[in-house]
């Protein structure tokens, strides 16, 4: 998003922008093309995260997470940044969790099973992803 | 494990979990994050970790009588946390 805010600027300060005439209205229209433009690369960027979550069997809804704050939110979790700052906050505690002095984090999902559902989280691309799913209780079989 | 548990019976609970084949750690803190009582892999430095752990998560559910159980996920393991009254309980147990 900045490389195309940087291209519409360098596009302002050409020939065309240094025409007293032309360079205030053209200048203007740089930088609204550079938010439209910006905001969809954001919207698509959003559906391709979101597309496979809206798959995941039983999932009564999910948020999307970085440190600026909700990417994306559906379902159940709809708006619900309470859930999503007891999540951060628990990541963040489990990320410390270290076994014999090693160095990565023990774990690559981090569950959260309560009595009627399950939040199921992980990291990729520094985006936190949370799943709410229905928990399907399991009876243990004996064999 | 009840409140009024012996330091002496804790101890035999904790070996009586570690004969389970598949565990490889059992550790219990207080809501402070004071140790009560750990073996194999987990071990002091994971008390406050994991008392915090299950403080954070109990503001997930409104129900009183729900513990959640949280469960760290990795291809060596599993480690489960829940709150039972005033004791946190963790175990590292093998991936099945």
């Amino acid at each position: 998003m900045a490389s195309i805010n940087a291209y519409i600027l360098i596009y302002c300060d050409s020939a065309l922008c240094k025409s007293n005439v032309f360079s205030g209205s053209y200048c203007c229209s740089g930088y609204i093309v550079a938010y439209i433009l910006c905001t969809v690369v954001r919207l698509i960027t959003t559906s391709t995260l979101t597309q496979g979550l809206e798959r995941i069997p039983d999932q009564l809804g999910y948020l999307v997470i970085s440190e600026d704050g909700v990417l994306a939110s559906a379902g159940e979790l709809e708006n619900d940044e309470h859930t999503a700052g007891v999540i951060m906050q628990m990541m963040r505690t489990a990320c410390r969790f270290r076994l014999q002095g090693a160095a990565e984090p023990p774990f690559k999902r981090m569950s959260v099973m309560l009595e009627d559902y399950v939040y199921t989280v992980t990291v990729s691309g520094q985006k936190v992803f949370v799943v709410k799913r229905q928990n399907n209780h399991r009876e243990p079989v004996v064999v | 494990i009840s409140n009024v548990l012996t330091a002496s019976t804790l101890e035999l609970h904790l070996d009586d979990t570690m004969k389970n084949p598949a565990i490889i750690g059992v550790l219990c803190t207080d809501q402070q994050g004071h140790i009560l009582g750990c073996r194999g892999s987990l071990s002091d430095e994971h008390g406050g970790v994991v008392s915090v752990l299950a403080r954070q998560v109990a503001s997930l559910t409104k129900d009183p009588t729900d513990s959640p159980t949280v469960c760290l996920e990795s291809d060596s393991g599993n480690i489960l946390v829940r709150a039972h009254g005033t004791i946190t309980v963790a175990v590292h147990k093998m991936s099945s």
